[in-house]
This record gives C-alpha cells, sequence and structure tokens, in this order.
C-alpha cells in the first residue's frame, strides 16, 4: 500500500459526461439536488456554456411545460439539460431553445430533474422558472426561438459590423 | 471536539455522501444542505483510500479491516493500522463516515 494522504479535494480531476451523468442520478436518487458547471450552447442564452446550474429532483411530480429539466438523452445516453415544449401521452417533447431539432419524446422516468438556479459569473439569473417558462416552450416548439435568436445574433453581428 | 476513532469499532459510509467508483477512483460528493455541489466540493480517493473504503461496511471493526488489507497488500500490518487510522480519522472529521452504533 501507498503512504496515505488519500484524500483529495478536487485536484485535476476531470469528469467524463458519463461520469457526470452516473453522479447526477445518483444524488438526485437520493432526493438532493446536484449542482454542476454547464457545457454547450443548447440553451443560450438562458444557459451558457460555463454556467454553474442547479438541478433539483422532481419528487414524484410531473415537469411542466416551460420547465427546463435534466434528461438521460435517446442518442448519446449522457445528461443534457432542455425545455420541456409540449407533455403528450407518451412523455415530454423536449428541445433546447437554440437547438434545430426537438429532442424527441420521452418518458417521464428518463427525466431525472428540473433546472432550479443558474449562476454565472457569481450572480443568480432570474426567470429561469417564471411566468415567461410557457411561452418560451411555445416559440421553442415551434422553432421560433432558435430562429428568433439566430436572427438576433445576426443583427448584432451586421450593426458591430457597420459601427463606425 | 474532534470525534476518537478506534480500533474496536466499525464505521460505514455517510447518508450525506454520494460514492462512486470512477475510472478506479472512489468520487465522494458531500451532501450539504441537500445539495450535490460538485463545483465546491469533490473528493477522490486513492488506492490506499478505495481499499479502505471498500471494507468499511459497518461490520467490520478497524483492526479487522487493516488486518484483511495488511495480508492482501502484503505489507507491515502496522504500517496498514496507521493508514487505515489516519484515513477513516479524516473521513469522520468530514463527516464522509460514521460510527455504527
Amino acid at each position: 500500500m501507498e503512504p496515505s494522504a488519500p484524500v483529495r479535494e478536487r485536484g485535476e480531476l476531470r469528469l467524463s459526461a458519463d461520469s457526470l451523468t452516473a453522479l447526477m442520478g445518483d444524488v438526485l436518487a437520493k432526493g438532493k439536488a446536484f449542482r454542476f458547471r454547464a457545457k454547450g450552447s443548447s440553451m443560450s442564452p438562458f444557459v451558457k456554456d460555463g454556467d454553474v446550474i442547479t438541478v433539483s429532483p422532481l419528487r414524484g411530480r410531473q415537469p411542466r411545460t416551460g420547465e427546463i429539466v435534466a434528461f438521460i438523452h435517446p442518442k448519446t445516453g449522457r445528461a443534457a439539460v432542455h425545455r420541456v415544449v409540449r407533455a403528450v401521452a407518451a412523455g415530454f417533447l423536449l428541445r433546447g431553445d437554440n437547438s434545430q431539432d426537438a429532442d424527441g419524446v420521452l418518458p417521464g422516468e428518463r427525466i431525472l430533474g428540473v433546472l432550479t438556479e443558474v449562476v454565472r459569473d457569481g450572480k443568480r439569473i432570474q426567470g429561469v422558472r417564471g411566468p415567461g417558462s410557457r411561452l418560451l416552450a411555445l416559440l421553442s416548439r415551434s422553432g421560433g426561438l432558435a430562429r428568433g435568436l439566430g436572427f438576433l445574433r445576426r443583427l448584432v453581428r451586421g450593426t458591430e459590423r457597420g459601427a463606425p | 471536539m474532534s470525534e476518537e476513532v478506534r480500533f474496536d469499532d466499525a464505521y460505514v459510509p455517510s447518508e450525506d455522501v454520494v460514492a462512486r467508483e470512477i475510472e478506479g477512483e472512489i468520487v465522494i460528493i458531500p451532501l450539504v444542505s441537500d445539495i450535490g455541489d460538485i463545483e465546491d466540493e469533490l473528493y477522490t480517493l486513492n488506492e490506499t483510500g478505495r481499499a479502505v473504503w471498500g471494507k468499511l461496511d459497518g461490520a467490520r471493526p478497524l483492526r479487522r479491516v487493516a488486518a484483511e488489507l495488511a495480508e492482501e497488500f502484503e505489507a507491515p500490518i502496522e504500517d496498514i493500522e496507521r493508514d487505515v487510522l489516519g484515513l477513516v480519522r479524516e473521513l469522520v472529521s468530514r463527516r464522509m463516515v460514521v460510527k455504527k452504533d
């Protein structure tokens, strides 16, 4: 056996997406919330790459349209965080606000928890679960949100190029 | 005041942690204020720690844990006992394991 200083704090540990998924599942299964750093831009601008987000257990209730949920993605088998855009008989239609395509309909048991907090640069972002979430779900369902965000980005880039 | 750790007692992982073996290491997340926060607190155990952790089942007193490990690793029992005691003291102080009543 090696001499010990065996408990190491975080250090250089990098968690793979699979490991993160497993740990999130373990924590939520205990009825506790899971806080981690988000990666990717599929929920931008509401969740941006590098934001620290908290996913809380649903505690037996069903997710609501407009809520942002963590789930096991059917294609990758890994955890993802997208919005519920419609509840249907077979489950829930999910889509990233900034995604071109929906994730498909997922049964409720594949949904791990619901997003309850977003912290960006140390500040808590408001409106994660606000009354506008159903409208955002409607826009996201029709693809209008992704198109609108794309238009806004082009507009901003155009303005920046046109600036004196 | 820190809790005394004794060889005659058995210990078990606390209900207030989630632990999982990932890529050969035990990763431990403390559940503080009902949150497992891997941005704030995340611990790993090295090979020594993993070997000890796997035997903290609440049934084996630390003396037996050390004896089993000394046999498995073919190492002097005195060294192993020192390692086991040091690790369990640290885990207890961090509330990752608790004494089994």
